[in-house]
């Protein structure tokens, strides 16, 4: 019972302390078990001014969602239309998915990243060589 | 013909239960669609049945069961209709094939009684192909489950009513058409179950023919337990022996359980669980404080394998095998009318104007979402219920309300 508690306490707390400061989760313990807080941190700002637009496309995703509907449509009055313009324009302007960048994830590189490993061509290139890469394989023909 | 000049003339609304509405309407899309195709003659027939596309795909599959009945019903039909378009040119475009439809249609009045004996006259010859007859995989299998338990599956008395109400909305053959209905609901009900159960059965089924070979005990020594053993070269030890045959008898036990209670530790006394205390907001403190405890109870990984573990945990890697549903093992539950069936929900908005028709497309976008839990849809109907009514002047003025 005590046990549950604990547990819940601990997560909302920990939850808390994320979200108000948006480091990542690298605290690390020694092994008498104390926290030692290291301060994660994202590799640049601009990979932090990142990570907030995609919370915030998230959070508005769907409202902006619906103002198109009805932004984007020939069945309704177009004063009506209009007043979505104004204001969907009026909603933060972090929250459009269109200023997301898909950066490298190990070194915020914003150009030469393949979609699929999230990484820029460079560590890309690091990681396979050095045989990290699962079911990468140098290309011969 | 004639029977579906009068469905198409006469779709009243509110006589009919909004499900054998919906209904109605696939199977009066498919009988037009099917329309077309009876009377071209046989070169066309194939190129009209590319053309046509496919209806639009439903989740619920009551409509294949009826349509499927119709279909038939046209295959005997074409015959005598191709015997009276037996003048016309084979080429023709739709348009003017159209045309023949019409005046072919009335030939067939007076040819209603004649179409109807030849009818009863080919269903009786032909044994009729249910579609629950046609074995499939998965089809043998539940076969299995289902003959085992109780013939009458759990339908909710709502959905049998409503099938009901579909079968005697139909002309002809009503208990047939019901009937059908609801052995396609109960099929869809245990695909559910099945799918839920994470399909745990389908190997019973496999092996439920096989009989069992229960394997002599092997490993039982060719000489009894109680005599003496000899090693043979005096080493101390015969080679033979392995711990296994101390804990044969154990293992001969097929589960934990069984045997005789020992009565050496007192049995639980039921403790009266306390009412959680109620605990106000947690201060940083206890937080602190819990987190110092739950850093030194929790081990750190001690390989690769651990972390993983740990990771699956916290939700940070996928469980494997990989479960498309991960994280909507309740959205299983709401049954499928109420994703598809979401009239209901328009109540608060005006029946008539552009408003409703914009809600009407909405709710049309949603039912074939799959992606989407009833929650979330329920969502976007009430937000768009909030903003049309705060923008009520603005849609008044341009009489849109």
């Amino acid at each position: 019972m005590a046990a549950l508690m604990l547990s819940r306490v601990v997560k909302s707390g920990f939850e808390f302390l994320q979200t108000s400061f948006r480091t990542t989760s690298l605290a690390q313990r020694c092994t008498t078990g104390n926290v030692e807080q290291v301060r994660g941190y994202y590799v640049n700002w601009r990979m932090l001014r990142d990570v907030k637009r995609r919370q915030m496309a998230f959070e508005y995703a769907n409202d902006r969602l619906r103002m198109n509907a009805i932004r984007k449509n020939t069945i309704l009055p177009k004063e009506l239309q209009e007043i979505a313009d104004k204001e969907i324009a009026a909603f933060p302007r972090d929250s459009c998915p269109v200023r997301i960048r898909n950066r490298c994830v190990m070194t915020s590189r914003p150009r030469g990243v393949k979609r699929r490993w999230r990484l820029s061509r460079i560590v890309f290139r690091h990681l396979a060589d050095h045989n990290q890469m699962s079911g990468i394989q140098r290309a011969m023909w | 013909m004639y029977r579906r000049i009068i469905l198409l003339a006469t779709r009243n609304r509110s006589g009919i239960s909004r499900i054998a509405e919906h209904s109605i309407n696939i199977t009066d899309q498919q009988e037009t669609k099917r329309i077309s195709v009876s009377t071209c003659p046989n070169r066309q027939r194939m190129l009209y049945n590319k053309g046509v596309c496919t209806p639009n795909k439903r989740p619920f599959s009551t409509s294949t069961a009826i349509s499927k009945e119709n279909e038939e019903s046209s295959a005997p039909k074409t015959g005598v209709t191709e015997a009276k378009v037996k003048e016309k040119e084979p080429k023709k475009s739709g348009k003017e094939n159209l045309l023949d439809l019409l005046s072919a249609m009335k030939i067939d009045v007076t040819t209603k009684k004649k179409f109807q004996a030849l009818k009863s006259q080919k269903s009786k010859e032909q044994p009729r192909v249910h579609p629950e007859s046609m074995e499939s995989a998965t089809s043998m299998f539940q076969k299995a489950t289902t003959e085992q338990q109780a013939q009458k599956e759990s339908l909710s008395p709502e959905l049998v009513a409503a099938a009901s109400a579909v079968a005697s909305s139909m002309p002809l053959k009503k208990s047939q058409t019901e009937s059908e209905l609801l052995q396609q609901l109960r099929k869809h009900e245990s695909d559910t179950e099945v799918h839920k159960k994470g399909e745990t059965n389908n190997i019973g089924n496999i092996i439920a023919d096989m009989k069992v070979g229960k394997h002599p005990n092997a490993r039982s020594p060719n000489r009894p337990a109680n005599q003496i053993r000899f090693d043979d070269d005096g080493r101390g030890y015969t080679h033979d022996r392995g711990v296994v045959n101390e804990f044969d008898a154990v293992r001969r036990r097929k589960s934990l359980f069984t045997g005789k209670r020992l009565n050496i530790f007192p049995s639980t006394t039921d403790t009266t669980e306390t009412e959680p205390k109620e605990v106000s907001v947690p201060s940083l403190w206890d937080i602190e404080l819990a987190g110092h405890i739950a850093a030194v109870i929790k081990h750190l990984p001690r390989n690769g394998f651990e972390e993983m573990i740990q990771w699956t945990k916290d939700g940070k890697l996928w469980q494997y095998p990989i479960n498309n549903e991960a994280g909507l093992e309740e959205e299983s539950d709401v049954p499928f009318h109420e994703h598809v069936f979401l009239d209901s929900h328009l109540e608060d908005f005006p029946k008539q104007g552009p408003v409703r028709h914009f809600m009407e497309l909405v709710i049309n976008g949603l039912s074939k979402n799959p992606y989407l839990t009833v929650k979330q849809k329920m969502e976007h109907i009430e937000w768009f219920r909030e903003y049309f009514q705060q923008k009520e002047e603005v849609l008044k003025e341009s009489e849109a309300y």
